[in-house]
């Protein structure tokens, strides 16, 4: 039924209630993959998949003739493409991805009426988590080898890019691994995926990014060096980039302890001009060194941000 | 601007609320997680300024909105703001005390009050209503020009008048209009003996002006008296003077100088005269005029005659005969008919000085005597103790032995000296009857050194010719009626009967009382000695001597005339201040309503 109603459209904090990280993973590319449109891509090893009946507008050169001439009916052939990419899908796991707006609540709830939404967020971590569960059964359906990186402020696991059987299950149990370190460092993890690519791939980094911009970018400077494709999906909660509670606090960094005393309603306007600013930031520096992004908010479904890697996944060899 | 409700003013210190919010605030509230910290600090950092001048302006409009809601309950009252001033009702008093004739810098103090005081009234407008109040107390009231008018005509008193009637009067005629602003517009010397009392007119509000700098000095007559008040023919007259040094005199009697001298300061001067005037004679003691002329005359009033003819009876005692010999000697009396000194039992005719009989077996034959002579009294039971007596003039008398004197109905008579409760000399009409024999055993007055002279007061004084006596009296001091008078004589001549009560005149002088065609006392009007006392209160002092609901001193006479209706002239700011801070939290909340759309 889940599947049918298109679960990389749901709401995520639903969703995931729903079952565990593999099963939900499955519906969700199931459903993501029933509204793909697809168009497969012709390559050196192409292998048959199935048959279905035509349809106006299909390729004629797909047309089982032989069918066609044997049963009276018109069917074409399906091909699925076999490809060696390898992907590395390198997740944040520290501190600040374990937090969701939920936490701001104490401070008298959100100005924009979406309290009982903040109620059910997920954490960053756990949508990162969702995302990159269906994110690898998505490449593996591909039969692309895929691999994964957790990082804190250190390299929590390291799984090498495999296409083969069992990849699946070691992705998850690592996802299933306790991380939030303290701090977050990307470069290391970024360093450490493009070891165990070990030629031209696919990174895709899922992290909020509340890092050092120019540890960032010598990183990737050097993946992009290496000839990798790089896809950055940038985690935010909602209450993360619009600041919407209302209170007077001590804002604190887990990671950091930099703590900020501030009245929300006296800086709001302010703090969303600067996450903007941030925001462009990232956007700028990724575009020029030819880097997707993509904003990813926590209460966004799964399929958008599976889209948009996807589409990396696409223009892929 | 003053405030009826002083003490709300401390809600003022409610401002230290939004203050220490402000102060504080970055010390305060919950620790929350908020990884995008980063993020807040870099927004701080970019927008403190914009910040800083929102919660700046937040903080000032709670501030002021705060102390302008205490102004409001501590009830401020001040001149709005506009020209006019509202209708007025205003008393102006002017202190026209002996003390305001005093001529400073060549003009006597009064008509600078009273230039004053016509300023005022010449910024009248027809809605207002003015009187005039003198310090004896009198309202004169009317229109502007009227008001002019009364002021014009105001003269010095010769006395220092009444401040607390006054004032007291000015607080009820402006209070009883029904005007809002109400005042009372004080103008005086500030002299400390008339403000000695501290006066208080609770519910109203008194605009002051005191005369700054020192008093001018003074030199006064400060007593002038005739010792005794009835010569026979001889006496003398006792004087005092208030002078910084040594100050010529010179004495009258029925306007004719009798005695010039020079007197030292607070010395007193005594001159023995034997005029030949009769009857009651006015006198004056004077000094060279000086800045303040009203007190450098001083008047007095004497009875002069012949010396009274005295017989003293062998029943009087051989100390009564030894006592009106010394006084036959020195000359206040003579051998003659016209006073007998006898003993009760012997009394034959009046006027006498009459004693109890030594003898008490006599005492029949004394009440019988004083029956025949007309007099409403008797003697009555014996009394063998020694008591002590009371009286003027009688300190130290004893009495052995005495007689009750029992009054006769209808008796009238005045008790001269009594032992223990009971009555021992009594006085009436050209009789003194004493209680006991005057003889050392009976009575020690006989030996004192007291008795001669108490002996010829009472032979020269209380026996002579008509009852009267002079009366020292303040000027427009109301008196009980003395019944020996029914009239009094004005400086003119002109004779006014008496009421029910004896109404002194406001003038310095003497006035003759008169009984049918013949002067038989007199009326002593002298201002108050201490009235030459110029010494004065500052403005500040004489503000803590008068309890109002406000005083508003006035630094100069021109300032005294601008105040006098703006300072009554004063309305309300509680009402302004509530709305200037409503508005102001309208402000505040168009601020942060500002933000909030902003969010929107």
């Amino acid at each position: 039924m889940v599947s049918a109603l298109r679960a990389d459209l749901f709401d995520p904090a639903s969703l995931v209630a729903l079952g565990r990280i593999e099963i939900v993973a499955r519906w969700i590319v199931d459903g993501f993959m029933s509204g793909l449109h697809r168009s497969p891509r012709k390559g050196f090893s192409v292998e048959f998949a199935e048959y279905r009946p035509y349809q106006p507008g299909d390729d004629l050169r797909y047309i089982d003739w032989k069918i066609a001439e044997r049963s009276d009916r018109w069917v074409v052939r399906q091909y699925e493409e076999e490809t060696n990419l390898r992907a590395s899908i390198v997740l944040d796991v520290s501190k600040s991805m374990a937090w969701s707006g939920t936490q701001l609540r104490s401070l008298g709830g959100s100005a924009s009426g979406d309290t009982a939404v903040a109620t059910d967020r997920l954490t960053k971590l756990a949508y990162a988590e969702q995302l990159t569960a269906a994110l690898v059964l998505l490449l593996l359906k591909q039969r692309d080898a895929v691999g994964l990186v957790r990082f804190d402020e250190r390299v929590r696991s390291s799984i090498p890019p495999r296409a083969r059987n069992g990849q699946w299950r070691r992705i998850i149990s690592a996802l299933e691994e306790p991380g939030t370190g303290k701090a977050s460092s990307a470069p290391t993890a970024l360093r450490e995926a493009s070891r165990l690519l070990t030629r031209r791939g696919l990174i895709v980094l899922i992290s909020d990014l509340l890092m050092d911009q120019p540890d960032v970018e010598s990183a990737m400077r050097a993946l992009r060096a290496a000839g990798h494709d790089i896809t950055v999906l940038h985690v935010m909660d909602p209450a993360e980039r619009d600041f919407v509670s209302s209170g007077e606090a001590l804002f604190v960094d887990p990671e950091s302890d930099l703590t900020i005393p501030a009245s929300a309603s006296d800086v709001r306007v302010a703090y969303r001009n600067t996450v903007q600013e941030v925001i462009a930031e990232w956007r700028a520096l990724f575009g020029s060194l030819g880097i997707g992004y993509e904003v990813v908010s926590t209460d966004a479904p799964f399929g958008v941000p599976l889209r948009r890697a996807f589409a990396a996944r696409q223009q892929m060899p | 601007m003053s405030f009826l409700a002083p003490l709300y003013l401390l809600l003022g210190g409610a401002v230290a609320v939004p203050l220490l919010i402000h102060l504080l605030r970055r010390k305060m509230g919950a620790r929350v997680d908020f990884p995008a910290a980063r993020y807040l600090a870099r927004a701080e950092k970019d927008h403190s300024r914009t910040l800083k001048i929102r919660n700046l302006l937040l903080m000032l409009l709670r501030v002021v909105a705060l102390l302008l809601i205490a102004l409001a309950a501590a009830r401020p009252v001040a001149q709005w703001v506009g020209a006019g001033h509202a209708p007025t009702a205003i008393a102006i008093v002017i202190d026209n005390s002996l003390s305001s004739s005093a001529v400073v810098n060549g003009r006597p103090l009064l008509d600078g009050f009273k230039a004053m005081a016509r300023d005022v009234v010449s910024h009248a407008t027809s809605a207002d209503r003015v009187w005039l109040v003198d310090m004896d107390g009198r309202v004169r009231g009317g229109t502007p020009a009227t008001v002019k008018d009364e002021i014009d005509r105001l003269e010095a008193i010769p006395g220092k008048g009444d401040p607390k009637a006054a004032l007291a009067r000015a607080a009820s005629v402006v209070r009883g209009v029904g005007l809002d602003a109400r005042q009372i517009a004080l103008v005086t010397d500030g002299q400390r003996t008339e403000w000695q009392d501290a006066q208080s007119v609770p519910d109203a509000q008194v605009l002051l002006y005191a005369t700054p700098g020192p008093p001018p000095t003074n030199r006064a007559v400060t007593l002038a008296e005739a010792r005794p008040v009835r010569w026979t023919p001889r006496g003398s007259v006792a004087a005092r003077f208030l002078s910084k040094d040594s100050t010529t005199f010179r004495m009258t009697l029925g306007g004719r100088t009798f005695a010039r001298g020079t007197a030292a300061p607070n010395e007193e001067v005594v001159v023995h005269a034997a005029p030949p005037e009769r009857g009651w004679v006015a006198g004056t003691v004077e000094l060279e005029p000086d800045e303040l002329a009203g007190d450098n005359i001083r008047h007095f009033a004497v009875w002069i005659g012949p010396a009274p003819g005295v017989t003293v009876a062998p029943s009087a005692g051989q100390f009564v005969k030894e006592a009106v010999d010394v006084l036959k000697t020195s000359g206040r009396i003579a051998q003659g008919n016209d006073i007998t000194v006898v003993g009760a039992d012997d009394v034959s005719s009046l006027p006498a000085l009459i004693t109890a009989p030594t003898d008490p077996v006599r005492i029949g034959a004394a009440n019988r005597s004083l029956e025949r002579a007309g007099i409403p009294w008797r003697f009555g039971s014996r009394h063998e103790d020694q008591s002590l007596v009371r009286g003027t003039g009688f300190d130290g008398v004893t009495v052995n032995a005495h007689y009750d004197l029992v009054a006769a109905s209808g008796a009238v008579a005045e008790t001269l000296a009594v032992v223990g409760r009971d009555a021992w000399i009594v006085a009436g009409p050209k009789y003194v009857l004493i209680g006991s024999p005057l003889v050392p055993e009976a009575t020690n007055l006989p030996v004192r050194a007291a008795f001669v002279p108490w002996l010829g007061g009472i032979l020269t004084e209380r026996l002579v010719g008509e009852p009267g006596q002079a009366i020292d009296a303040d000027p427009g001091a109301h008196l009980p009626r003395p019944r020996w008078a029914d009239a009094i004589e004005g400086s003119d001549g002109r004779r006014t009967p008496l009421g029910e009560s004896l109404d002194v005149p406001s003038r310095a002088g003497t006035y003759f009382l008169t009984r049918g065609d013949r002067r038989v006392g007199a009326v002593v009007v002298n201002p108050p000695a201490e009235e030459s006392i110029l010494d004065r209160y500052t403005a500040a002092e004489l503000k803590s001597r008068i309890r109002t609901e406000r005083t508003v001193v006035a630094p100069d006479a021109a300032s005294w005339s601008s105040l006098a209706f703006r300072a009554a002239a004063r309305r309300s700011l509680v009402e302004p201040a509530l709305l200037l801070a409503l508005m102001l939290l309208v402000v505040e909340a168009f601020v942060i309503g500002s933000r909030v759309r902003r969010l929107a």
